[in-house]
C-alpha cells in the first residue's frame, strides 16, 4: 500500500540565518547552514545581497591596489569630497581617482583612519604624522605644517584617532599602547597647549594589563577599547576632570576598524565575535551573549587567520552591519533589525566580494572599496558581473531521526530572480554530495501600468513570484536542502520550501 | 669836697686843721712862712704838747694797723680750723651678702670709692655676664641658618599630613582611573594634584614667612635676654650702691653736723675777734684823739700855760703814765 507523502514546509527558510553553532539535527529549519551572499530582507527572508557598481573611471593612482579605506570629507560650507587611502597613497576623488600625497610624504602602509573634526578632515597610522585637509586649504598637509601646530611629535603618532567631545583623541602608538592624547579644544594641531592633555591607563586596566585598540564615545562616555578589556570615562567633556566610569575585563576589541556606532549602541569585534557596548556594560556581571552567537566558531576562526584588514560598516538604510575579513574576502553580514532567540543577530555571510573597505555617505550610500576603484552598493551584479547566492538549510530529521526519509519534490517559492537560473541541491546523511535539480526562472520584468502596458509585459504588482516543483530522488534518515542562484541583475528571496518526503522504515 | 684833715695836701697831717695862710708873692714870704713856723714851734709851750700829741696819733696809727694784722692772722687760723673741722671723712658699707663699698681721700684731695662684690656675688655676675655675651652674640648672627632650621622643622612637622594627603589623593585618583592624567592647562597634572600641591606650596610659603618672623623674633628674643642678663649682671653692684644709701645718708648727716659745728666754731671765733678788734679799734681811736687833742692844743694860739699843762695831762693819761 502506497504511504501518503508528507510534506515539511519550510517557511522563509533561513530568516534567522546561519547557525553553526547549533547541532545540525536539533535545529531549527529557519537557521541555515550556509547564507551566502544573503541578506535577510526588508520582509524577513533570506534574499540576495546587493552588488556594486563601480563608479571609478580612471583609477591609475591606485595601481592594482585595492581601496583601503573611503571617509568623505564634509564641513559646514557643505564642501563633500571623497578620500580614500590605497597604493600606499592618500587619494581623493570617485570617478577619478587623485593623489593627495603631500610632497616629500613617503607612506608605505595603508591602515589609515580618517576622522572630520571641525571642518577638516583628519589621517591618522601608526608612526606616521598626521595629515589634515580642509577646503579653504585644498591639499592634505601634516599637522605640523598648520599654523599654530603644536605638540605634533612622533608621540601623538597613532594608529586610532576619534573625534570626540571636541576634540581629537588618539592612542596607540608604536611604543605606548596604555596612553590617549587629546587635542586643545576644538584645535585639532594643538596638542600641547590649551586644554590639551593626555591619560596613561596603564594603571587602570582591570586585568592589571592591556593594550589600546580603539577608542569611541557614546552617551557621554569616552569608551577606551583593550585588547582584551574595556574602560569607560564620564565627562570627557572636560578631561581635566573627567573619572572612571566602568571596566569591563574579559571583552575587548580586535580591531579598531570593526567600530561602528548605531545610534543607540556601539558594535566592535571582541576575540569571541561580534559585542554590543550597551548590553556588555549592562551585563557585565552576567554571562555576556554575543552578537554572532550563531557563529562564534566562524567568527574567532576568521579573526585569528586575519593577517589584513578588519573592515566593517553600518547601514542603517540596509538595516546591516558588515564585518570584512580583508585577507579572507569575507564579510559578515549582521542584521541588526532583530535578535534570534539567543540575543545573536541574524547574520548572513559574503564570500569573494572583493570589498576592502566602507564608509556611508550622508545620503545613506553605502561606498565600497574594492581592487576597481570605488563603488556604491547598489544593483544585483558585481560590477555587471553575476555572483552566487547559496542557500543550504541545516540537517532536517523531519521530527523523527530514527526514520527513513525519501525525497520526492521540492518545490521552492522564489520572489525575483529574473532569468536566474537556480540549482536546487540535496544530500542526505551528513554527506557533501549533492544531488542537483536546475531550473531557469522566467522573465520577471515588472510591468507597471501606464509604463509597459502596450508592450511584451502584462500588469504585475511588483516583484513576481515564482514556484517550482521539481523531483528530487535518494534517500537517508536526514536531508539537507540547499539552493544556488547566479544573481546577474535581478534580486532574489527565497520565499519558502516545501518538501515533499515519504517517511520509510526505522533503520 | 673840703678835705676836713687836709689829707693829701703835701703839707702833711701836721698840718690838719692849720689855717692856710695866704702865698705870699716872690721866694721871700714863703721863707719868712718857714721863719715864722719855727720860730713859733720852737715856742716850749707849744713844742712838748706837740710832739707828745704827734707820738701818741703815731702810736694810734700803729695800732691800728696792728689790730688788722691780728684781725687778719685770726681769721686764717680760724678758716685753717674749719678746713680741718669740715674735711670729708672716708667711711665703709659692707652689705648682707659680703659686698663692700669703701671712700678714701687720696693725698691730691679727691674722694674715691671702691666697690666690692662677695665671691658668689661676683659668680653670679660672671655668669650673668656670660650669658649676656651668648645671647648678645646668638642676636648679631645671621637668622638664614636659623630660618632654614625653623623652616625644615616646620616643614617635618607639615609632610606627614600632607603625605597623607597626597596618597589620599592618589587613592581617589586611583579609584576614578585619572592617575595617569596629565592636563595642560594644569601644568601636565590635574586639577585636584595642582589644587594639592598649590596648597602645599601655599603652606610651604607660609613656613618660610613664618620662619624668617620666627627667627626674627628669636633674634630679638635673645637681644632681650641679653639685656637682661646684662641688666641682671650688675643688679648685685645696685643692690650694692641701694645699701649704701643709708649710709649715705648718715656720713651726710655727720658732714652736715661737722659742718654747722664748724660755722658755729667759727662763728664764736669770729665773734671774739670782732670784740677784741672793736676793743682794739675804741683803744687806737682813744689814743689818736688824745695825740689830736694835743696837737690841737700845741697848735691852737693861747695865753697861759694851762694847756700845756692839759696837753701833758692828757699825754699821761693816754700813754697811761700818770693820773
Amino acid at each position: 500500500m502506497a504511504q501518503q507523502l508528507q510534506s515539511i514546509n519550510l517557511v522563509a527558510p533561513a530568516f534567522k540565518g546561519i547557525n553553526t553553532e547549533d547541532s545540525p539535527l536539533a535545529q531549527d529549519p529557519s537557521f541555515a547552514e550556509i547564507a551566502d551572499n544573503a541578506v535577510i530582507d526588508k520582509r524577513g527572508r533570506i534574499a540576495a545581497r546587493k552588488g556594486h557598481s563601480v563608479i571609478t573611471t580612471t583609477k591609475t593612482v591606485l595601481g592594482i591596489d585595492s581601496i583601503r579605506a573611503i571617509k568623505e570629507f564634509r564641513d559646514d560650507g557643505g564642501n563633500t569630497k571623497i578620500f580614500s587611502i590605497g597604493n600606499n597613497k592618500i587619494i581623493s576623488g570617485t570617478t577619478t581617482l587623485v593623489d593627495e600625497t603631500p610632497a616629500s610624504y613617503t607612506i608605505t602602509a595603508d591602515n589609515w583612519k580618517m576622522v572630520n573634526f571641525n571642518d577638516k578632515i583628519y589621517f591618522f597610522q601608526r608612526g606616521y604624522q598626521p595629515l589634515v585637509y580642509d577646503n579653504a586649504g585644498g591639499s592634505v598637509v601634516t599637522l605640523s605644517s598648520v599654523s599654530g601646530a603644536a605638540g605634533v611629535t612622533s608621540t601623538m603618532y597613532g594608529n586610532e584617532v576619534l573625534a570626540a567631545y571636541g576634540r581629537l583623541w588618539t592612542a596607540d602608538f608604536n611604543s605606548d599602547k596604555s596612553t590617549i592624547y587629546w587635542c586643545d579644544l576644538l584645535i585639532g594641531h594643538d596638542w600641547s597647549g590649551g586644554t590639551s592633555g593626555s591619560l596613561d591607563v596603564s594603571k587602570v586596566w582591570p586585568d592589571g594589563y592591556d593594550e589600546i585598540v580603539a577608542l569611541a564615545a557614546h552617551n557621554g562616555l569616552l569608551i577606551i577599547f583593550g585588547k582584551h578589556s574595556i574602560i569607560a570615562y564620564q565627562g570627557a567633556e572636560a578631561p581635566a576632570t573627567m573619572t572612571l566610569a566602568d571596566t569591563v575585563a574579559g571583552v575587548g576589541c580586535v580591531d579598531r576598524d570593526t567600530v561602528q556606532y548605531t545610534g543607540t549602541d556601539v558594535l566592535f569585534l571582541s576575540h569571541t565575535g561580534l559585542k554590543s557596548f550597551g548590553r556588555t556594560i549592562q551585563e557585565k556581571s552576567m554571562p555576556i551573549s554575543s552578537l554572532s552567537g550563531n557563529i562564534t566558531k566562524d567568527i574567532i576562526n576568521a579573526l585569528q587567520t586575519e593577517n589584513t584588514f578588519f573592515r566593517s560598516a553600518y547601514s542603517p538604510e540596509e538595516g546591516f552591519y558588515l564585518l570584512t575579513f580583508v585577507g579572507q574576502d569575507v564579510t559578515y553580514c549582521f542584521d541588526v533589525r532583530g535578535t534570534t532567540e539567543n540575543g545573536s543577530y541574524r547574520v548572513t555571510r559574503w564570500v569573494s566580494t572583493g570589498f576592502t573597505s566602507y564608509t556611508r555617505q550622508e545620503d545613506g550610500t553605502l561606498l565600497i572599496g574594492t581592487s576597481e576603484g570605488i563603488s556604491e552598493y547598489v544593483g544585483y551584479t558585481d560590477n555587471g558581473s553575476a555572483y552566487r547566492f547559496k542557500y543550504y538549510s541545516p540537517s532536517l530529521t523531519f521530527g523523527d531521526s530514527s526514520r527513513v526519509k525519501i525525497l520526492k519534490k521540492l518545490k521552492p517559492t522564489l520572489v525575483g530572480a529574473n532569468n536566474a537560473t537556480v540549482f536546487m541541491k540535496w544530500a542526505y546523511d551528513f554527506k557533501g554530495t549533492y544531488s542537483t535539480a536546475e531550473f531557469t526562472v522566467g522573465d520577471q520584468i515588472t510591468g507597471f501600468y501606464g509604463e509597459s502596458e502596450y508592450t511584451t509585459v502584462e500588469f504585475t504588482g511588483g516583484a513576481l513570484t515564482n514556484q517550482r516543483s521539481l523531483n528530487a530522488t535518494g534517500y537517508g534518515t536526514s536531508i539537507v536542502v540547499g539552493l544556488e542562484a547566479d544573481i546577474d541583475g535581478s534580486q532574489l528571496s527565497l520565499q519558502e520550501i516545501n518538501v515533499m518526503a515519504l517517511i520509510g522504515k526505522l533503520l | 669836697m673840703d678835705d676836713e684833715y687836709n689829707i693829701g695836701i703835701p703839707s702833711d697831717v701836721l698840718g690838719a686843721g692849720a689855717t692856710t695862710a695866704a702865698p705870699t708873692s716872690g721866694g721871700g714870704g714863703f721863707l719868712d712862712l718857714l721863719g715864722g713856723l719855727g720860730s713859733y714851734l720852737m715856742q716850749p709851750d707849744v713844742l712838748l704838747p706837740g710832739v707828745v700829741g704827734g707820738l701818741l696819733t703815731g702810736e694810734a696809727y700803729g695800732r691800728l694797723s696792728d689790730i688788722g694784722r691780728q684781725a687778719r692772722t685770726g681769721a686764717e687760723e680760724l678758716a685753717a680750723q674749719q678746713m680741718e673741722q669740715t674735711q670729708f671723712r672716708p667711711f665703709t658699707v659692707t652689705t648682707a651678702t659680703g659686698a663692700g663699698l669703701g671712700t678714701q681721700v687720696t693725698p691730691e684731695g679727691a674722694i674715691e670709692t671702691t666697690m666690692g662684690l662677695s665671691p658668689q656675688e661676683q659668680a653670679m655676675q660672671q655668669q650673668l655676664f656670660g650669658g649676656a655675651g651668648g645671647f648678645f652674640g646668638q642676636a648679631m648672627q645671621p637668622t638664614v641658618n636659623r630660618e632654614q632650621a625653623i623652616f625644615e622643622r616646620m616643614r617635618a612637622a607639615q609632610r606627614p599630613e600632607e603625605q597623607r594627603q597626597r596618597l589620599a589623593t592618589e587613592e581617589r585618583m586611583a579609584a576614578q582611573g585619572r592617575l595617569g592624567l596629565s592636563s595642560a592647562a594644569y601644568g601636565g597634572a590635574t586639577p585636584e594634584l595642582l589644587a594639592q600641591e598649590t596648597a602645599i606650596n601655599e603652606a610651604r610659603n607660609r613656613a618660610i614667612l613664618g620662619a624668617m618672623q620666627q627667627a626674627q623674633a628669636e633674634q630679638m628674643q635673645q637681644a632681650a635676654l641679653g639685656q637682661q642678663f646684662l641688666g641682671a649682671g650688675y643688679l648685685p653692684q645696685q643692690q650694692l650702691l641701694a645699701a649704701t644709701q643709708p649710709a649715705q645718708q648718715l656720713a651726710a648727716l655727720q658732714q652736715q653736723a661737722q659742718l654747722q659745728g664748724a660755722g658755729l666754731f667759727g662763728e664764736a671765733t669770729m665773734s671774739g675777734l670782732e670784740a677784741q678788734l672793736i676793743a682794739e679799734q675804741a683803744r687806737a681811736n682813744l689814743l689818736g684823739q688824745t695825740g689830736t687833742g694835743l696837737l690841737q692844743g700845741a697848735l691852737t694860739p693861747r695865753t697861759d700855760n694851762s694847756g700845756l699843762a692839759q696837753a701833758i695831762s692828757g699825754l699821761g693819761s693816754l700813754l697811761g703814765v700818770g693820773g
